[in-house]
């Protein structure tokens, strides 16, 4: 009745004033219902009265899409834009209903399909819900039929996973055994040795008190040379750096040119060694599945990963040492300051610029020299090119110094604890062989007759030499301390090995273990000049020729395994340091995609993987399907 | 000289413990380091030379000599005597005197150089207000031995010109109050155009930059007093306090005085007399004495001006025969010539109106411009751009405008597309046109020096570039590297310019892209203090240092021409500038440049803001969250909430900041940023209403509190909270986890809350809880606020929806208000095709009166929009319904929201769907 009155007021409006008020001023629809969900429609036909839903207030039947807001909520006006809060339904046959904004209500604009949302006359809307409705129809038979393959491949994944598993944790317990026995032969093997060594100290103690002072003194001599040596090394290394970063002062702190000089070499490295490690690891997929020799080889790769970024971790540890300096140094303004007066023109309006851009004038003096055609110009650069060369000389030098000294130390360490995964930072290791073969032994099927081998050999000894108390056989001694050494070489072998072993059953392989055959694997993608890797339970990096930039290492799943988090990567010239969310989604392969960085050094990715091909959703999708053939009409309701 | 010293070492300690600072400091010069500036400051009050000589009236102006006095015969190393100077004094109507005092060049030699004139900036229609004085009387002022030449302003203003020692000033006729004068302290001074003296070292040195200098010193320098005066403001750009604080007199820690020299300032500080990107020499003083004046000098050199402190002059021996309050300040320019404009007042909104009627009035934006704008450096390409503004849409959120800064470019040449990133950019735009938005890309002012951009080999070839003291094209460091700069100070380079805009010319470019101009100062990253030599060469061998200042302006100008002429003179422009300078308002808005994301500058972004509405730049805004730095999300929001009544609301980010579009910090703050950005869209209607009475009049779209309480004394100094228009009051919250917050409600009227309709006693400070969802804002009472209670995607899809008005009642029952409605794109407005609509409240009953006079053009507007809902606040009885005349209708009246989705209050009567027309006359009794 309102309603009604109130159009015939507004007729009488337009007849008073001398213009077609009515049309302009009422978008009022001639459905009373419009924009009301099908399940919603009871609820407002139930009663006159209609409470807002809120339950704030209650307006009358004639209130309901009057084009005037009533509730706070927008109950009253489904169908008009006039209640910020509403929300319009439109049916859209053919396709999926779909519920707008009031926003969208006769904004000129056709959003629904159908066309239903525009109905003041003002647009006309073609209905494209058919044409749309397929294309959507179809492209959500492509996802189901990517599930249905998917879920197939999942399930065999999540197979292998659940045998791989059970393999690691039967040979863990096997380890765990052998080390046990071991740790007892070798126990009495040191006590054996002992024996001899007490008895060979009391004959030869004798012989020694005479000969210990001469020895002490001697020693002594030799220790204060060792020292006063080193203590010249360190000073003139000392001095080395500070001369360095006095030229880098002076030369305008180029990040750049140091980024290269580190990492450059190292780079070098990584991409050798993985070069061999792509084809194991592409072969690794069929093979671990295999046979316990297969497992060697996924060792070897897993083994030699670790290994590569840890000598990678500690350059890059070093370049960005330099580089943070390098960043204090630009960061402490003063330095700068007095610098700039020495700048040339040019060097200062890079310097300048960098303070809004960072390290983005690296990228920008790059294309700088190239893009520049003037002859003065290309003699600028090919000059600087030629400072630089020598400073990379000169630096490759050190570098070269600090590495050496690195590799001794790990020598020094291998000699003490030999360590298993040595064997690829430098060809020319002796052990290296014999640390394989030693491998191989511990883990092969094969291994209890090597076990018992020792098991045999160390009876003998200790047999044999109960035999003889005093005097000690030499040549007996001899076998004990080869005996001992051996034995005790294998049992940290194995020990490293269960470690190892124990360290990846910790992590989280997903619900399912879905996720365990991403251990030790990397998936790149390359985008423009960029490849990135990503490597679950382990980094993503970011390589741009020959350097590499960490974007994260692995930290967790995130979003009910539906990201992967790669967190405090390599830090931002003037932001956070750089991270990685990986975001999953279902595929038939292992594949990265679409890298992005939406804030700076915030990095995004794409994976798809079987491992997200999960049942219920394709039972979810299966069903939207359903629905949207049965909402499809016949094609004469069309027309 | 004890001082002296004390000061040298306070500085030398501050410029120590400066360096942790990020701003850099010691590349900038002070005023220690500007010889003009220091010669200036070390001068003596009463030392000015001149007397007045020869004072007569021609062509309509006294003119008169000013010539030296006899030199003192005991003091040595005296400069040699002053040639006479020309003084010119002419009057306006409106209330404009204007005083130029230039070299008097002898005619029949014709120096090789002459002073510089700042053309382009002083509207023609000035002229046409000129005065044409006919006599000049002379009397003996006060206790006066020699004469005073006088000469009529208005029928209540004279202007004076006292002959020994030389002073101007204007005053009152009957009561013989001074208003404004020139030269009372005996400050002036004029260093003249001369031959070098043989060994005469005029080259300047600033850390490794020489300025030449080969004409010399030509510093002008003079003290200004306002008269009555409480505070002084104005002078921008700087962020600082609203009223200025005195920069010299005792009590005062050395200060240095406000800078007037157009700069890019990396991470500027917050309270800093330090100049910023633009300079308006306008200073305006208001006191509860007298009212307001105002004081304008065209010069677009170097400027430094001191705000002196009580007390100053003491021992000068100086007394001004005036009682009145005062504020003495002191001008020095660094060249040019003197060219003053003594605005009398006696309002507020009369002296902005003055200074306008000089340098013209702020453009009328389109209706998009003034909405909420979405920018970042950089929306990296096109994907990201349809990202983004699918997000706006999935939120719910409105926005006209996306942004894209330099990284859009192929490698910083302006006019061309990344083509990697952006490869369909037409397709682009034409993606966000479809949904009513609009897209703005940035065009600076250096043009890369590479042979194959068509822009440099065009400019190069035709001579279009400065040049640098030797002759040679001006080569400096942007953002492209090596660069040069287009010399837009000569009329025909600008046309040029303008013609790079056309659609033919800028590939890429459809009708719904608008342009930013940055880096105009000019930005020059490896020039002295970041900017051009001075004495780089512009066109007709201007020096830099004489045009700076205005190098910008003619920039923004020379682009606003382009988009002008793109769209056939009936499209207006948007350009988005950094510099400024006087008459920048008529070619669009500029914002503050690079603040940070900090809670005490986005405190300072309102005097920033309100200074620059005062001196004509109404069309400005601050970057929503601070360019540098991560903000908060509190403070985000908070800037959101606030920034929504800035005149121009863009968000923008540096790009090393996190992302922060307003959906990335949870639900809650998403949609408090959202009913910020609704705010906004609501009130639209209201501010465009005020964009024109700012393009109409110059009087700003956001207010200091004295403007419209300029009786009010507890508002001269407050700059925390503003007006917007004369209706609504808003206060910031500028700390973190406020729970309270003071607000002062000036007037004897109330106040009622924007969101609930509560009533605030005026005259008081009330002390608030600190809401979190909004900053408090207030209608005041007597007030009629028109709003558009919808909301769309953009502005464009709101043209038909209904509007409501908001009746806030005064204690006499009365309100008044005003809306202005065009197409909001074209210029037809001026030709009449606009609805302007009065409303007034009256003895219970509203009506609708035409404001637009009837001849003011023939082209029709046409507006079906209805008024959907009237509310009332304040009304004191119960009426149930109202009537409508003509046609004798009724429509419902009830208790309703002020707000859509607010609670239903008592205190607020709603009219249900009056369905009248906007355009229409009409009454609406409440019965």
């Amino acid at each position: 009745m309102k309603a009604a009155k109130a159009r015939a007021v507004l007729a009488l409006l337009s007849l008073c004033v001398l213009s077609i008020a009515g049309s302009a001023s009422s978008s009022i629809p001639t459905d009373p219902f419009v924009g009301i969900a099908p399940e919603d429609l009871k609820y407002y036909k139930s009663s006159d009265v209609i409470k807002c839903k809120d339950g704030s207030k209650k307006f009358a039947r004639a209130q309901l899409n009057d084009d005037f807001c009533d509730c706070p909520d927008g109950t009253d006006e489904p169908g008009t834009s006039a209640c910020p809060g509403a929300k319009f339904y439109c049916r859209n046959a053919g396709h999926s209903p779909v519920l707008l904004y009031s926003s969208r209500v006769n904004d000129g604009i056709c959003d629904c399909c159908d066309g239903s949302d525009e109905y003041d006359g003002k647009v006309n809307c073609s209905n494209t819900c058919w044409e749309a409705g397929k294309v959507a129809r179809d492209k959500l038979r492509n996802k189901i039929a990517t599930y249905k393959e998917g879920v197939t491949l999942r399930k065999q994944e999540v197979e292998q996973a659940k045998l791989a598993l059970v393999k690691d944790e039967e040979e863990l317990t096997k380890l765990k055994n052998e080390e046990k026995v071991l740790k007892g032969l070798v126990q009495q093997l040191k006590e054996r040795k002992e024996q001899i060594e007490k008895a060979e100290e009391q004959e030869r103690l004798q012989k020694e008190k005479e000969e210990k002072e001469k020895k002490e003194a001697e020693e002594k001599a030799e220790k204060e040379k060792i020292k006063t040596e080193e203590e010249a090394k360190q000073e003139k290394k000392e001095g080395e750096i500070k001369a360095e970063i006095e030229d880098i002062g002076v030369a305008n702190t180029d990040h750049e040119k140091i980024g290269l000089v580190e990492d450059t070499p190292s780079d070098q490295n990584v991409e050798d060694d993985f070069e061999p490690l792509k084809e194991i690891e592409n072969g690794d997929n069929a093979v671990s599945r295999g046979q316990q020799a297969n497992g060697v080889d996924q060792h070897v790769v897993e083994d030699k990963d670790e290994s590569v970024s840890q000598v990678s971790q500690k350059e890059s540890e070093i370049a960005v040492e330099d580089v943070s300096r390098a960043d204090q140094m630009t960061a402490s303004g003063k330095d700068l300051s007095e610098d700039t007066e020495a700048l040339s023109k040019e060097e200062l309006g890079r310097l300048v610029a960098s303070r809004w851009t960072g390290e983005k004038t690296e990228k920008e003096d790059k294309d700088g020299i190239i893009e520049d055609s003037e002859g003065e110009d290309h003699e600028e650069t090919s000059k600087d090119a030629h400072v630089e060369d020598e400073d990379e000389y000169a630096s490759d030098a050190d570098d070269d110094d600090q590495r050496y000294e690195e590799d001794d130390i790990e020598d020094d360490v291998d000699e003490d604890v030999p360590v298993e995964d040595h064997y690829d930072t430098s060809s020319s290791h002796e052990s290296q062989s014999d640390d394989e073969l030693d491998l191989s032994d511990t883990t092969t099927q094969t291994s209890p007759s090597w076990l018992e081998k020792i098991q045999q050999t160390v009876r003998s000894i200790l047999q044999a030499v109960n035999l003889f108390q005093t005097p000690v056989d030499k040549s007996e001694a001899a076998r004990v301390r080869k005996e001992y050494d051996e034995s005790s070489a294998k049992l940290s072998k194995i020990e490293s090995r269960i470690s190892k072993l124990s360290d990846k059953l910790k992590y989280d392989f997903g619900k399912d273990k879905e996720f365990y055959s991403f251990y030790g694997r990397c998936f790149e993608s390359k985008q423009n000049k960029y490849v990135y890797k990503v490597c679950p339970y382990k980094q993503a990096t970011q390589e741009e020729g020959h350097s590499t930039t960490r974007l994260g290492q692995w930290d967790k799943f995130d979003d009910a395994y539906r990201v992967m988090i790669f967190s405090n990567g390599d830090r931002c010239w003037n932001g956070p340091d750089r991270s990685l969310k990986v975001r999953l989604r279902c595929g038939l392969k292992n594949e990265v995609a679409e890298v992005d960085e939406p804030s700076r050094c915030e990095y995004v990715a794409l994976l798809s993987t079987p491992a997200l091909c999960l049942e219920d959703k394709l039972k979810e999708l299966e069903h939207k399907l359903e629905l949207m053939e049965n909402e499809q009409p016949r094609p004469h309701d069309e027309l | 000289m004890r001082t002296r010293l004390s000061l040298f070492l306070l500085l030398l300690f501050l410029s120590s413990c400066a360096v942790v600072l990020s701003w850099k400091k010691e590349e900038f010069r002070n005023c220690n380091q500007t010889p003009f500036c220091k010669r200036a400051r070390s001068r003596k009050p009463g030392s000015s030379p001149f007397l007045a000589a020869d004072v007569s009236i021609s062509d309509g102006d006294l003119v008169a000599k000013l010539v030296p006095r006899e030199p003192d015969p005991d003091q040595e190393d005296q400069e040699p005597p002053a040639r006479p100077l020309a003084l010119t004094l002419s009057a306006y109507r409106d209330g404009v005197m204007r005083v130029k005092i230039d070299e008097d060049y002898p005619s029949q030699e014709s120096p090789h150089k002459r002073r510089f004139q700042v053309p382009d900036v002083i509207v023609s229609e000035f002229e046409s207000k000129k005065l044409w004085l006919q006599r000049v009387s002379t009397e003996r002022v006060g206790g006066d031995e020699g004469v005073s030449s006088i000469v009529y302003l208005s029928d209540e203003y004279e202007g004076v010109v006292r002959h020994d020692p030389f002073e101007v000033y204007v005053r009152e006729r009957s009561s013989g109050d001074r208003v404004l004068s020139m030269n009372s302290h005996g400050l002036f001074d004029f260093e003249q155009l001369r031959e070098k003296k043989e060994g005469e070292d005029w080259e300047e040195r600033f850390r490794s930059h020489t300025d030449t200098r080969p004409y010399g010193p030509q510093s002008i320098s003079f003290d200004v007093s306002f008269y009555g005066a409480d505070f002084v403001y104005g002078i921008p750009e700087r962020a600082a306090s609203l009223a200025l604080k005195p920069t010299r007199g005792p009590g005062i820690d050395h200060s240095e005085p406000y800078r007037l020299f157009n700069l890019d300032v990396f991470e500027y500080l917050h309270d800093s007399p330090f100049g910023l990107y633009g300079a308006i020499p306008f200073m305006i003083s208001h006191g509860k004495a007298r009212g307001t004046s105002g004081f304008f000098w065209l010069n677009a050199a170097e400027m430094q001006i001191d705000v002196l402190g009580e007390g100053w002059d003491a021992d000068s021996g100086i007394s001004l025969p005036s009682s009145q309050k005062r504020v003495d300040t002191f001008w020095m320019s660094e060249a040019g010539i003197v060219d003053a404009f003594f605005f009398i007042g006696p309002g507020p909104k009369d002296v902005v109106k003055q200074y306008v009627g000089v340098t013209g009035n702020p453009a009328m934006p389109q209706l998009f411009a003034i909405a909420y704008h979405q920018c970042r450096w950089n929306y990296r390409d096109e994907e990201d751009v349809e990202n983004v503004d699918a997000k706006f849409d999935e939120h719910d959120i409105p926005y006209d405008v996306l942004w894209l800064d330099i990284e859009h470019t192929d490698g910083k040449r302006y006019f061309t597309w990344d083509k990697v990133l952006f490869p369909h950019p037409e397709e682009m735009q034409r993606k966000l046109a479809a949904k009513g938005r609009h897209m703005v890309t940035i065009v600076d002012p250096h043009i890369k020096r590479d042979e194959s951009y068509h822009i440099h080999k065009e400019a190069s070839k035709n001579g279009y570039y400065v040049k640098d003291a030797s002759g040679n094209d001006f080569e400096g460091w942007c953002w492209p590297g090596s660069s040069s700069y287009i010399d837009m100070l000569s009329p025909e380079i600008r046309s040029w310019w303008a013609d790079k805009f056309s659609f033919e010319n800028y590939v890429g470019s459809t009708p719904s892209l608008y342009i930013w101009n940055d880096m105009n100062e000019p930005s020059v990253f490896n020039g002295p203090e970041l900017t051009m030599p001075r004495d780089a060469l512009h066109y007709g061998g201007v020096e830099h240092r004489e045009l700076h200042n205005a190098n910008g302006y003619y920039f923004h100008m020379a682009t606003s021409d382009g988009l002008l002429k793109r769209g056939n003179g009936n499209d207006r422009p948007f350009v988005l500038s950094r510099a400024f300078f006087p008459g920048s308002q008529r070619y669009g808005a500029v914002w503050t440049g690079d603040n940070t994301a900090e809670w005490d500058q986005l405190r300072v972004s309102v005097p920033m803001i309100l200074t620059l509405g005062l001196t004509g730049l109404s069309f400005s805004g601050a970057d929503v969250g601070g360019f540098f730095g991560n903000p908060e999300p509190e403070l985000l929001v908070r800037w959101y909430q606030l920034g929504a009544y800035y005149p121009f609301f863009r968000a923008h980010a540096h790009q090393d900041t996190k992302r922060r579009e307003p959906w990335l910090f949870g639900e809650r703050n998403t949609e408090l940023m959202r009913d910020a950005i609704r705010t906004r869209y609501m009130l639209l209607p209201f501010f465009y209403t005020l964009f024109r009475e700012a393009n109409v009049t110059g009087v700003p779209v956001v207010r200091p509190l004295w403007m419209e309480f300029p009786f009010d004394e507890a508002t001269f100094d407050k700059d925390e909270a503003f007006m917007v228009g004369n209706s609504l009051l808003v206060q910031g919250i500028f700390t973190e986890r406020a729970k309270h917050v003071s607000v002062y409600l000036p007037g004897k009227e109330s106040w009622y809350d924007l969101r609930t309709g509560t009533a605030y006693l005026g005259s008081k400070t009330h002390k608030l809880e600190a809401p979190e969802d909004h900053v408090p804002a207030f209608q005041r009472a007597g007030t009629i606020i028109p709003r558009r209670d919808r909301f769309r995607r953009s502005t464009t899809q709101t043209v038909n929806d209904p509007y409501t008005l908001v009746i806030a009642l005064n204690s006499s029952q009365t309100a008044e208000g005003e809306l202005y409605i065009d197409d909001g794109k074209s210029f037809e407005f001026k030709h009449g095709a606009y609805i302007h609509r009065r409303f007034v409240f009256k003895g219970g009953k509203l009506t609708s009166l035409n404001m637009a006079p009837a001849t003011s053009g023939n082209l029709p507007f046409k507006s079906e929009c209805i008024i959907e809902r009237i509310i009332i606040l304040g009304h004191a009885g119960g009426p149930k319904n109202a009537l409508i005349e003509p046609g004798n209708l009724k429509a419902q009246v009830e208790f309703g929201p002020l707000l859509l989705q607010g609670r239903s209050s008592s205190g607020v009567l709603t009219i249900r769907k009056p369905g009248i027309r906007i355009a229409d006359d009409w009454t609406i009794k409440v019965l």
